[in-house]
Formats: structure tokens, C-alpha cells, sequence
């Protein structure tokens, strides 16, 4: 792990008097998979809206491949390299997987009142993606999302990401209601990205489905990261539990 | 149309079988056949009805509706509608035959500066919409108002004259005719069949199409892409007004009167026109092809009825049932649709 993709340094955030983000240090390395973990309210959600341009910090520093940057907008993170798939709301149900997957950055051709979709470039390189990311039942590019299943979907947004290069992916809960079989393709895909050199950021209530794919765990407890260095072959789930509400402490 | 299998479940074959429904599933089949019964019935029962004159007719009543469904369908695909096209439709031709008339302005460009008006009045309601946050149904409701006010007040509600368009080359572009055969064709008539073509095309082929769906379909998925969803709006609300103005002043020249309370109710009916046609009201998707047909449907219902000796009064009674079975089949074949069958 040579090169470090993003550095979030002494992150704060406060929602008027809610102290959501208190100093936040963050590193996400090139190629790794980072689990994001934390009880609800423990800032994991707040802190992924800050990197994906969602929502503006209170103070505090963002570098990217060492270089600091401005997060106003989800354009200015899309523009860095980072692509953020929540749950169900990155894609137009009415509309094609490959209208999808260039929504934004559509394929064109000819010139003046002439200026149109390419839409058999768009739809030829959907296909192509499609069984590079192995979708394997045979879907033409041209099915609307709204009747692809919930695992499909998600396999749309991880290839658009990985089509457009993004340097980083978030994924925010993607397992969440999905079935096993679309769980496990799901985390396939994860791993595919890695592979092919993209960084990812996971975020799942389900710690089960963070330990099959994450190199790395990080777990935030009341707006602070409180462990960043766990690994998923060192440290056993009962123990990641226990630092994520607070036990160790106790014991 | 590469695009439109979309409609073809996935992997389904697309064999003969599988062919008819994809085009069974589409959104216009269902306009498309109930247009074919009721020129069936209507001739069958009396045979004028598909007469070269009566057809002649009902042609040039109907485009004029139809200019304002197909900047509706745009407008409600991404996800809006416009209650204020009536009113523009009855201000914006007294707007230019006042103008005309007192000698401020000559005819063509008293018409751009109707067609000026109405782009700031669509502009207005895009900005209240998307700037302030109002739903458009309430932004619209009070737009009417102010428009069908202002035409009373500025004419006291008097019709201006425009019986002297005759000599003007501006009126015999926009509503001079022509004979093909026996069948009398209005420049109207050819301007809608130009402008459905211009709007289809910009609906499935175009970037803007794209956007349009994109908005109506996941506003928050479509920002996130970069999509400017505000000035989509706000485009096309302005479209929405131009073209209600485009389609009174051709209905002024016509009939040789502005009145100011021309176009009251014009809006719920090419609401009906889009819905009927297959666009969906919540917005997503919206089909020209279909709107064109639910345009036909409306018009040849209003003149059939009357031909057949059905009471004309009774016309809403036939149009709130069409309606009614429209949205049926429509929701029917969604869940057809969504259920994989």
C-alpha cells in the first residue's frame, strides 16, 4: 500500500449545537477496502456525506492523492474521484442501464440542432460492462432499472463507477435488503473493484458481510474514529463488537 | 428505436411472440387501439364521419390543443405540470392584436412580443418552482389567475378585432390551407405534425430528453449525476407557455377574434390528452407518440359523439370514462410489467 488516496485531518462538524464530527482522522490507501463501522448516530454516515460533497464541514482538511481539495458539491467529489452509491437513490428507475450508467456524461454525436445520444456506442459499452462486472443472466442494456432486482442494481452503480475510473467507491449499506445470493454478488463486485485497483469505502450495519471483504476496519463511536487499524484476519468479530459499542472499555 | 424494447421483459426472446408483446406492453397500444375503435364505430354508424370535410375539420380544432399537450407531456415527464396554458392561450393573442391594432406594433412583431410575454410568464412559474420550492400545481393555479386577469383588464373584457390578418403573409403561415384532393389542410395542421416530430426526437435522442426523463424519474439520482434539474424546469415551463401563446394566437387568427376568456378550461383538457396517451403523472416517463394519439382520441370524440347524434353535453361523460379505463389499463400493464410477465 504505497500511496495514500485521501486523508481527512481534524474533520469537525456540528449540525447547530450537535458536535456530529469531533476531529476526524481518516486515511483511505489505493486498492484498499476500508469497513466503516459505528453504532447509529456514531457519525460513520455524517463523515461518508462529508466525502462525497454532501454535506459542507465545519472545519478541517481534505487532501486527495496529497493534494488538498474543496467538497462543495457530490460534482466536486465526482470531479476528485470519488463515487458515492447509496441505496437505491444513484439511478433513474424509468430510465435504461445504459441511459444510467452515462446519466450526466451521456455519449454524443453530431453538431448543431443534429446534437444527439449516441445511443449504440452507449448501449454497446453497457453490454460490455455488464459481463465485465458478471452479470451473468443475459439483460440487454436497454431494460429500464426499475425491473432490475436490488442486487442488479447495485452491480449498475459498482460498474458505472468503475467504468468512469473513480479512484474511491462508497458504498452506503449496499447489502441492505438484498437477499444471500445477491449479498454475495454484491461483495463479489466489491472485491472486482478492488482488483482492478479502485479503493473502497464499505459501510454496513451487518458485520458479517464487512468481514468477508474489508482489508482494513475502522470503527467511529460518538462522532470519533476510536480504532482504524483492525484487520478482519487479527481481530475477531466479538472483539470489533465490543469497540463499537463502547464494551472494551468497560471490561 | 433501439430504445424503445425496453419495454421487452429481460431475456425474453425476440421472436414473434415476444415482438407482439413488447409492442403490447408499450404505453401507446392501449391509445392506439381504442382510436381504431372509435373511427370504427363512428363510421359504422354514420358514415360522414370519415368524410374528407368532416376529417378536414376536426383536424384544424385539434392541433391546437395539441401544441400545448406536447410541451404538457415534456413538462409532466419531468415531473411538473402547468395549470396556466388556458389563460396564456386566451392573453397572449390580445397581448398581440392590441398591439396591432392601436398601431403600436406590426403584426410580426406585435407575435414575438406575444411569444416574449409568454416566455416571462413561463419563466415566473419556473422560478417560483424551483427557486421558492412551491408545488407547480399551486404556482400555476395562481399564474392562471394573474394571466386570465390581466387579458380581462387590458381589454375590458372585450374580443379584439383581427379580422384584418387577411392581408398579413404572417397569418397565411400560420393558418393559411391548401387542398390535397378533396381534403382542405391547415398550415396549423403541418406546423403540429413538424413540431411532434421536433419534440419526439428531443424526448428519446437528445441529451435534454435524457435530462427530462432523469428529472421526472429520481430528481436527487439526477442532481447527484450533475444533471441541472432546475433549469430543465425552468426550460421547460417556458416551452409550456410559448407554445400556449403559439397556439391561441393560431386560434385567433382562425376563428378572427381575441377573446380574453378563450382557453378557460384548456388546461384539464390537455391533461387528459397526455395522460390518456401514456405519460405518467408523478413523471419518468412520457411518450410524444402517445400524446399525439391521446390529442386524436379527445378531438374525434368531441366531433364523433355529436355525429352520431349522442347529445353533445353528454361529451364529458364519455371523456371521464375514457379516462378512467385508460388509467386502469395503464396501472394494469405497470404491474404486468413490474411482475415480469
Amino acid at each position: 500500500m504505497a500511496e495514500t488516496l485521501v486523508e481527512m485531518r481534524q474533520i469537525e462538524k456540528f449540525y447547530g449545537r450537535v458536535h456530529a464530527l469531533r476531529s476526524v482522522n481518516l486515511r483511505i490507501e489505493r486498492g484498499e477496502i476500508v469497513g466503516l463501522l459505528g453504532d447509529n448516530g456514531a457519525g460513520k454516515s455524517t463523515l461518508i456525506k462529508v466525502l462525497s460533497g454532501a454535506v459542507a464541514y465545519t472545519s478541517g482538511e481534505i487532501r486527495i492523492k496529497g493534494r488538498p481539495v474543496q467538497m462543495r458539491s457530490t460534482l466536486d467529489a465526482i470531479a476528485n474521484g470519488i463515487e458515492t452509491i447509496y441505496q437505491d437513490s444513484a439511478l433513474v428507475p424509468q430510465l435504461s442501464i445504459a441511459r444510467n450508467l452515462f446519466l450526466g456524461r451521456e455519449l454524443r454525436k453530431g453538431a448543431g440542432i443534429l446534437d444527439r445520444l449516441d445511443l449504440d456506442r452507449m448501449n454497446a459499452v453497457a453490454a460490455d460492462l455488464l459481463k465485465r462486472v458478471g452479470i451473468s443472466k443475459n439483460i440487454p442494456p436497454t431494460t429500464p432499472i426499475g425491473s432490475l432486482s436490488g442486487g442488479e442494481r447495485q452491480a449498475v452503480a459498482i460498474a458505472r463507477a468503475m467504468y468512469f475510473d473513480s479512484d474511491l467507491i462508497i458504498l452506503d449499506e449496499p447489502t441492505n435488503n438484498l437477499g444471500v445470493a445477491e449479498t454475495q454478488g454484491v461483495l463479489r463486485f466489491v472485491r472486482e473493484a478492488r482488483d482492478t485497483g479502485h479503493s473502497c469505502v464499505f459501510i454496513a450495519h451487518n458485520i458479517h458481510h464487512v468481514f468477508q471483504v474489508v482489508d482494513r476496519i475502522v470503527v467511529m463511536r460518538r462522532g470519533t474514529v476510536v480504532a482504524d487499524d483492525l484487520s478482519p484476519r487479527t481481530s475477531s468479530i466479538q472483539q470489533v463488537e465490543d469497540i463499537i459499542t463502547g464494551e472494551h472499555m468497560a471490561a | 428505436m433501439s430504445d424503445r424494447t425496453t419495454a421487452l421483459p429481460p431475456g425474453a426472446p425476440a421472436r414473434g411472440p415476444g415482438l407482439l408483446r413488447a409492442f403490447i406492453a408499450q404505453p401507446e397500444f392501449g391509445p392506439l387501439v381504442l382510436l381504431v375503435v372509435m373511427l370504427v364505430v363512428f363510421t359504422a354508424i354514420n358514415p360522414a364521419f370519415l368524410s374528407l370535410t368532416n376529417i378536414g375539420n376536426a383536424l384544424t380544432f385539434t392541433v391546437e390543443l395539441g401544441f400545448i399537450a406536447l410541451a404538457m407531456t415534456m413538462l409532466m415527464t419531468a415531473g411538473e405540470f402547468d395549470l396556466s396554458v388556458g389563460s396564456v392561450f386566451g392573453f397572449a393573442p390580445v397581448v398581440m392584436w392590441t398591439l396591432f391594432n392601436t398601431e403600436i406594433l406590426p403584426l410580426p412583431l406585435a407575435f414575438l412580443a406575444a411569444l416574449l410575454v409568454a416566455l416571462v410568464i413561463g419563466l415566473a412559474n419556473g422560478l417560483f418552482v424551483t427557486r421558492l420550492g412551491i408545488p407547480s400545481f399551486l404556482v400555476t393555479l395562481g399564474m392562471l389567475l394573474v394571466v386570465r386577469g390581466s387579458a380581462l383588464w387590458l381589454t375590458d373584457g372585450f374580443p379584439q378585432r383581427t379580422w384584418n390578418a387577411g392581408e398579413q403573409w404572417l397569418a397565411t403561415v400560420l393558418v393559411g390551407d391548401f387542398y390535397i384532393g378533396g381534403l382542405r389542410i391547415y398550415m396549423s395542421l403541418i406546423w403540429f405534425i413538424l413540431l411532434a416530430v421536433m419534440f419526439h426526437y428531443a424526448l428519446t435522442r437528445t441529451r435534454f430528453g435524457n435530462w427530462i426523463q432523469a428529472t421526472g424519474g429520481n430528481p436527487g439520482a439526477a442532481r447527484n449525476r450533475g444533471v441541472k434539474i432546475s433549469r430543465v424546469k425552468v426550460a421547460l415551463f417556458m416551452v409550456s407557455a410559448l407554445m400556449a401563446a403559439f397556439a391561441g394566437i393560431i386560434s385567433s387568427i382562425r376563428v378572427s377574434a381575441a377573446n380574453p376568456n378563450s382557453g378557460t378550461g384548456y388546461e384539464l383538457e390537455v391533461i387528459a390528452m397526455v395522460v390518456i396517451g401514456g405519460t405518467v403523472l408523478t413523471g419518468g416517463r412520457g411518450t410524444i407518440l402517445g400524446t399525439v394519439l391521446g390529442v386524436l382520441i379527445l378531438r374525434l370524440m368531441r366531433n364523433g359523439i355529436v355525429m352520431i347524434g349522442v347529445p353533445g353535453l353528454a361529451y364529458n361523460i364519455f371523456i371521464g370514462a375514457i379516462i378512467l379505463g385508460m388509467m386502469a389499463l395503464h396501472s394494469g400493464l405497470e404491474r404486468r410489467h413490474n411482475a415480469g410477465v
